[in-house]
């Protein structure tokens, strides 16, 4: 028992831990807040360690932890949180920074002086279900199946979260570098 | 061999995402690859599109778990009690 119990210890090393960062990244857009994302991605790891007998070697392992961390957010860590500010996707229409850009900026070049913190700071205002799918997508670069598996949606909801997500997105990042004197309104 | 399909702007532009993203079939990704290089408005916005997906990309990926955290997963794990009674 003790060597089964050491080989899949051996196993779980080698195939899960690495994707330690990556749960850590999502765990942290999803809670909103370095300690609760800390205490997710713990005890997402400990669950997973505990289930690995159930991961079929070879399968996706990154989808399977995101997975499980998706589960023990929605069960332990989502109630009363994020209470902040959250942006109406219902509201964004197709490509609208683009026709507002297209003359005087058309390669998006006004993109390139907004930091860090405050694309993440925007992605923090997404609706939730939006936020999530464009963090795997774009953070994380899964692909629609993967995200559709994680996320237990169809692949069209998949894809109609993530343009709404990313339009909306570049709405808030527009109206910031507006704000900030990056680029110019052009009144049309 | 069938003739490559031909495709409007509207229908370029809703397989904008699946199109950047590597999402689309051969077939319509090459409609779609089609109608930009005959349309120099949508070729635009395709690279506006891509120039965007690109700097959220770079903005975001940089993060890795601090130490305590990777320390502290690897001794949960390594001193569990549970997993040996459960298996």
């Amino acid at each position: 028992m003790s060597t089964a119990s050491s080989d899949s210890r051996r196993a779980f090393d080698t195939e899960a831990l690495p994707h330690l960062d990556t749960v850590y990244r999502v765990a942290l857009r999803l809670a909103g807040d370095q300690s609760d994302a800390e205490e997710l991605t713990q005890e997402t790891m400990l669950k997973a360690y505990r289930s690995w007998h159930q991961y079929k070697s070879g399968t996706n392992v990154t989808a399977w932890l995101l997975t499980i961390l998706r589960h023990t957010f929605i069960n332990q860590y989502r109630k009363a949180k994020r209470t902040g500010p959250t942006v109406d996707v219902d509201q964004i229409e197709s490509y609208t920074v683009f026709h507002q850009v297209q003359e005087v900026d058309p390669e998006g070049r006004f993109f390139e002086q907004i930091v860090d913190e405050e694309v993440l700071r925007a992605i923090d205002e997404l609706p939730e279900e939006f936020r999530e799918t464009l963090v795997l997508s774009d953070i994380e670069q899964l692909s629609y199946a993967e995200i559709s598996d994680i996320t237990a949606v169809p692949i069209g909801t998949v894809k109609s979260r993530l343009f709404r997500a990313r339009q909306a997105l570049q709405k808030v990042l527009y109206d910031y570098a507006i704000e900030m004197g990056y680029i110019k309104r052009v009144e049309r | 061999m069938k003739p490559p399909q031909t495709i409007d702007c509207h229908a370029a532009a809703t397989q904008l995402y699946e199109y950047l993203d590597g999402e689309l079939t051969a077939e319509v990704e090459a409609a779609v690859r089609g109608h930009l290089a005959d349309c120099a408005v949508c070729f635009k916005l395709f690279e506006f599109e891509q120039a965007y997906l690109a700097f959220l990309r770079a903005r975001t990926r940089a993060r890795a778990a601090p130490d305590h955290l990777r320390r502290q997963v690897f001794e949960s794990v390594l001193y569990d009690k549970d997993r040996t009674k459960s298996e």
